[in-house]
């Protein structure tokens, strides 16, 4: 019988069970996504890590590592690789050299020459370090096993490989330094074969058991991205604590890993995934729960002839209830496997496009429960709905005109209170970060503000027209006044706006979320990457940065050194033509304009020397008894990031000639004299009276190289090359014995040096271009944000900055900004002149970057799913002013018998569902923008929510407006076109008919 | 013997929003065990409230309403549908609110028999063969003809072997032909009858006629023959073809008889 009233109700029951699908399409579509997005999330943070922060190095000195992790076991992880290391001076302890063997080591190096070892003793070398094949290398602590003497095994060089430093098989560590051309004593791997270790395990030279002075047995276990899901991050934690606490268990055992500063940054991705997704989830279903309860209304309505005929025949309450809920309950039932399904597709459809294309969308238990949830809020509201019609007396089911009911405040009072409670918290309490139940009503603020609003909406309408009714009854035509009168009274109108302003006022508010969300990614893009393509290029010098983007049009040369506060050293006028800029940033004002201030007036030449000695003419007074005084001289050494100081002189006035060897590194490149510090001291029991007075001074600079001497030009008796701490005197720097003026430099920047800087970065020191925090700068102005900074920092001229540094440290990162539209063509310049580009960064890639975080994923959800609820609300509405409508068609049929003309009757079923349509759309347009006004600051945009540039909440008007005209002109065609249709279903002939 | 259906004094008011509206009052009314009853009436007289009281829908605001030993006005909602499910039969004015109109005939009967114990109901392909609709029982009621879904709406008020059928306008949809067998189907069926009808076919072939103007009784016909009612009040009402001699307003001089009393019009 269910099948049979379902198929003579087939319209309503398509539509009731289409209705149905959505709450369990909602009810399963968060957390399936929530899943997929999760892995992706998990995925991508993997993908993008680096080698040491997706797996874990274990190391043993006693025991096997391979064993120790055994029963590490789980399904997204990769088989360990196992190893082992000896670390050893060469005989003649002029470096140090690790002999290894790793796991599968042959097929992650490519020969340059020979083959790889196959036996003990057997070795393959890069060919940086020089050996060559055929050739023995002889290490300190590889001794011959069995004899006495401490003598040394051969090793022998069988081959030449090269690799990639980034092969996993390394786990990011730096072993290749002589392939790097870094050469600090460290020698590249020599890759050998387990037999050497077997063989050579109770060498001699070393003792057993000690790290850095045995063989070091290792294990390297790493996370497959690939199979690794949302829902192993409980178990992934567990084997982090389990590593974690096997390499506090030992000195012997070291477990090398940052796992928990990814399982941190995972974290922090899934938190900022769950807040929205909830809002979204739970907004969703119960639009869908209030959409099931009106249209499941109808069709208990429908039923109520059937419903009243049971009562009438006795049928006990249950059956009655039963009987009443049998057809909507069958559609719900069969709607949880359809809403699943369609769950399931969309997801997939969605993570195909844009999460993970080989994902695999699975439906969870959890989902299930969730789609069930669904289902039985739905049969409560269906049970909601059915009870006015179950429990109504019979004899009030066949009249024809029912008593009218008072609406009742209560329902309206308990959702206008819940919406206040939960406006308060999410205005008062800030941005939401978690998704527990003290801040649920918070979460579905949104959605309720909608309801609430449509609530009030719907009681507002009747009262207005019924005082239009007044109006239109005694003047204006009849068309105007049947609309009217119908629009007081109906029970249709008031559904329709609730249902309408609720979709609606979503499907605003998703896309109110969407284009500010949108916006706020990209002024965030725009000021984080600085440039529309940025290019990372190998670490040089500041001149030859210059140079590259001298030669290239359209470009700026950047060195950033992270802070706080982060340094930007850039040639202003590049800068500022390519960067991307907003003059609301600094105060209406243009970048030129601001960064024109950094570029300081013209310096004084470095003085710059090279050889292997200095010597320094230097006359002074005779010193008191017990006093001395030693003058050391500060050189910036290319490749340090550190001063390098020499002793140059103990000035004495019994001579005038003073000479010290210079840094090794000025042999090979010129060093830069950055100071002079004279450092007066006194014998024990010396009077502090006494101390020296006056100054020594410094006539001429010489420095050998070749073995001769060369005057350096040093302009030591010009005032203006040097800072002025004392006293100037003809021919020479005059060196201060007073401690206060005692150090004297060459004039070549300013002090403290111009900066534009950012937020609250004014008034610290800058880390400069090595780090060393020695770089005090003076803001010229303050911009609330700047390009290329993602924190507060300092932007400053490049040749100033790099005046004031002693080296580039190896934390800067140097870079060459594109203008906007130009990457391509800088990129091939760049390839043309052989400069390596290590990255590229674009404004689209960090976009898109922002768009896969938590919080877009969340977005996308939001805003799918509002759009489809939108429709639905629409056609619901329109469905209901149709069915309430035809009910009248027996009254327009009597007025047409009676005489009145098609087109009032026209004017007047146009104007109902006109009104109706675009009073609902317009509350939900108002709904839906003062949810956005209230939730958006508090509902997170990002995984980590910048710092720099402020977020900006105001509205975008385009798209809102876009939506809004868009609601509205099809609110307008539904209207036009279902009164047509209604129309022209109004016969004479149907007065002959009972009344429906 | 105990009356099938007794009314004291039942009075009915429903009350709208701004109105109450006295439907029925001071009904005395018995009706006897097998007797069949026709319920006559102008419109909005009461009758089919008076009809919906006896079938346990509806509780007088006064007065009290027997049915068989049970008084109707004290029964709970469960207990009076247990008994409109065992006891009483109804048949409502248009044919097709009477049916399920997709269930086939079949399904109608056994979708009442539900609501009682197996033990006392009637199999419906008797029920059926009964009315004369073997032929279409496994047809969907919504399909059928007028009469022949008039029929089964009899077919469905007997399901459960009423004591009292209730039947309002039985006649009002059907031509004169199917009309007729519906009333000999009810008045060949032995049960307690109680018909709200304006047709007079049906008044002639019931035993018994009770008249409702105003909500009150005014009239009852017996054998052919129909009498004045006189109230509790002593109060009676004219039958609307004697108003030409005492027009309603007009004064009567009331003069007594041994067996009675006449009214003769007075000119004060």
């Amino acid at each position: 019988m269910i099948f049979r009233g379902l198929w003579r109700r087939r319209w309503l029951s398509l539509i009731v069970l289409v209705v149905a699908i959505l709450p369990v399409v909602a009810g399963s579509l968060g957390p399936m996504y929530t899943d997929a997005a999760r892995t992706t999330l998990m995925r991508e943070t993997l993908d993008h890590a680096l080698l040491d922060h997706r797996g874990w190095r274990v190391t043993s000195v006693t025991d096997s590592a391979g064993r120790l992790v055994e029963h590490v076991k789980a399904p997204f992880l990769l088989p360990p690789i196992e190893g082992a290391e000896l670390l050893s001076p060469n005989d003649r302890a002029t470096r140090t050299y690790p002999l290894m063997w790793v796991d599968g080591q042959c097929d992650h190096v490519t020969l340059v020459e020979g083959r790889c070892p196959e036996a003990a003793d057997e070795i393959m070398v890069t060919g940086a370090s020089g050996f060559k094949v055929g050739g023995t290398v002889k290490l300190a602590l590889v001794r011959e096993p069995d004899s006495d003497e401490p003598r040394l095994t051969p090793l022998h060089v069988v081959g030449v490989y090269e690799t990639d430093a980034a092969d996993p098989l390394w786990y990011g560590r730096s072993l290749f330094p002589q392939t790097a051309g870094v050469t600090e004593g460290n020698g590249d791997p020599l890759l050998t074969v387990p037999d050497t270790q077997l063989k050579r395990a109770t060498a001699t030279g070393g003792v057993i058991g000690v790290p850095g002075e045995s063989w070091v047995s290792s294990a390297i276990v790493y996370i497959d991205p690939q199979k690794i899901t949302g829902d192993d991050l409980a178990l992934l934690e567990s084997i982090q604590a389990e590593l974690r606490g096997l390499g506090r268990s030992g000195q012997t055992t070291t477990v090398f890993s940052y796992m928990d500063d990814m399982l941190a940054a995972v974290h922090r991705h899934l938190d900022s995934l769950s807040v929205p997704t909830t809002l979204v989830t739970l907004q969703l279903v119960a639009l869908g729960w209030l959409l099931m309860f009106l249209t499941v209304r109808d069709l208990v309505a429908a039923r109520a002839q059937e419903i009243a005929l049971a009562r009438l025949r006795g049928l006990p309450t249950l059956r009655i209830w039963a009987f009443g809920l049998s057809e909507p309950a069958f559609l719900l039932l069969a709607a949880l496997p359809l809403g699943l399904a369609a769950s399931f597709a969309v997801v997939q459809r969605m993570s195909e496009t844009l999460l993970s294309k080989d994902l695999e969308v699975t439906v969870d238990g959890f989902t299930v429960l969730c789609g069930v949830a669904a289902v039985f809020g739905g049969l409560l509201a269906t049970a909601l709905a059915a009870r006015q019609t179950v429990t109504q007396p019979v004899v009030e089911q066949w009249r024809r005109t029912p008593r009218s009911h008072r609406r009742g405040w209560v329902v309206d009072g308990v959702v206008l209170a819940i919406t206040a409670v939960g406006l308060a918290e999410l205005v008062a309490g800030g941005a939401i970060t978690d998704t527990t139940g003290q801040r649920a009503s918070a979460l579905v603020a949104p959605g309720l503000l909608a309801v609430a609003l449509a609530m009030i909406a719907r009681r507002i309408l009747p009262l207005a027209c019924r005082a239009l009714f007044r109006l239109t009854r005694t003047r204006g035509n009849i068309g105007a006044f049947l609309a009217m009168r119908q629009i007081s009274r109906g029970s249709a109108t008031a559904s329709s706006v609730v249902v309408l302003a609720a979709g609606l006022g979503l499907a605003v508010f998703a896309v109110a979320a969407w284009s500010v969300t949108s916006r706020n990614y990209q002024e965030v893009a725009r000021v984080h990457n600085g440039a529309e393509t940025v290019f990372v290029v190998p670490r040089t010098d500041t001149a030859t940065l210059g140079k590259i983007s001298a030669a290239i049009p359209g470009t700026a040369p950047v060195i950033v050194t992270p802070g706080p506060p982060t340094t930007l050293a850039t040639d202003p006028a590049r800068f500022a033509s390519v960067a991307l800029w907003r003059p609301s940033y600094g105060n209406d004002q243009p970048l030129s304009r601001l960064v024109a201030k950094l570029t300081p007036r013209v310096a004084a030449p470095r003085v710059m020397l090279s050889g292997d000695r200095i010597r320094a003419h230097i006359t002074t007074s005779p010193l008191p008894e017990g006093w001395s005084a030693n003058l050391y001289a500060d050189f910036r050494v290319a490749g340090e990031t550190r001063p390098a100081a020499i002793p140059l002189a103990r000035p004495d006035a019994r001579t005038t000639l003073y000479e010290w060897g210079l840094p090794r590194g000025c042999l090979t490149a010129p060093c830069e004299l950055r100071g002079l510090r004279l450092e007066v001291m006194g014998d024990t029991g010396t009077n502090f009276e006494d101390r020296p007075s006056g100054s020594a001074l410094l006539t001429k600079l010489e420095t050998r190289s070749d073995g001769r001497w060369t005057t350096v030009d040093a302009g030591l008796d010009d005032p203006n090359r040097w800072t002025s701490t004392s006293a100037t005197s003809d021919g020479g720097l005059p060196l201060s014995f007073d401690p206060n003026f005692s150090v004297s430099r060459p004039d070549t920047f300013p002090d403290p040096m111009p900066g534009l800087s950012s937020g609250t970065a004014a008034g610290q020191r800058l880390p400069g271009l090595d780090d060393v925090y020695f770089s005090a700068y003076k803001s010229v102005a303050t911009t609330r944000a700047l390009p290329g900074l993602n924190a507060p920092g300092v932007v400053v001229d490049l040749e100033t900055a790099d005046r004031v540094a002693y080296g580039y440290s190896s934390r800067t990162e140097f870079q060459i900004w594109a203008a906007p539209g130009r990457g391509a063509e800088v990129r091939e310049a760049l390839r043309r002149d052989g400069v390596p580009v290590l990255a590229t960064r674009t404004l689209d890639d960090l976009v898109a970057a922002y768009t896969s975080q938590g919080p877009g994923l969340a977005l996308l959800l939001l805003i799918i799913s509002a759009g489809v609820a939108a429709l639905l609300a629409l056609g619901r509405a329109v469905l209901a002013l149709h069915a309430a409508a035809r009910r009248r068609t027996y009254e327009m049929a009597a007025l047409e018998a009676a005489g009145a003309r098609v087109r009032p009757l026209r004017t007047a079923l146009l104007l109902e569902q006109t009104i109706t349509l675009s009073w609902g759309a317009l509350t939900g347009i108002l709904a839906g923008l003062v949810a956005a006004w209230a939730a958006l600051p508090r509902v997170p945009e990002f995984a980590d929510i910048p710092v720099t540039p402020p977020l900006d909440y105001s509205l975008v008007p385009v798209p809102v407006i876009a939506v809004a005209c868009a609601v509205l002109a099809l609110s307008m065609i539904a209207a036009a076109v279902t009164s047509e249709l209604l129309l022209r279903g109004v016969r004479v002939d149907q007065l002959r008919e009972a009344p429906a | 013997m105990t009356p099938a259906v007794r009314c004291d004094g039942v009075v009915q008011i429903y009350k709208t929003k701004e109105i109450e509206v006295v439907a029925l009052r001071d009904i005395d009314l018995v009706i006897e065990e097998g007797e069949s009853v026709a319920f006559l009436g102008p419109s909005g007289a009461g009758k089919s409230t008076l009809l919906w009281l006896l079938a346990g829908l509806l509780r007088p605001s006064a007065g009290r309403l027997w049915l068989g030993d049970t008084e109707i006005g004290k029964l709970g909602p469960r207990a009076l549908d247990r008994l409109r499910a065992a006891d009483i039969g109804v048949v409502l004015q248009n044919p097709a609110r009477n049916l399920i109109p997709y269930a086939t005939a079949v399904q109608n009967v056994t979708f009442a028999q539900r609501a009682v114990r197996r033990r006392g109901r009637r199999p419906a392909g008797d029920l059926l063969d009964r009315v004369g609709l073997t032929a279409v029982r496994d047809k969907p009621a919504g399909r059928l003809s007028g009469g022949e879904q008039q029929r089964l709406a009899v077919a469905i008020a007997l399901a459960n072997r009423p004591r009292l059928l209730l039947a309002d306008e039985p006649t009002s949809q059907l031509d004169a032909v199917t009309g007729q067998a519906v009333i000999e189907l009810i008045r060949d069926l032995g049960t307690t009858s109680v018909v709200v009808t304006h047709d007079v076919r049906v008044s002639e072939a019931t035993g018994r006629t009770v008249t409702i103007r105003d909500g009150r009784i005014g009239a009852e016909g017996r054998g052919g023959e129909d009498f004045v009612v006189v109230g509790r009040e002593g109060a009676v009402q004219l039958p609307p073809e004697y108003h030409e001699l005492l027009p309603p307003g007009s004064m009567v001089r009331v003069e007594p008889l041994p067996d009675g009393v006449v009214l003769r019009r007075a000119e004060p």
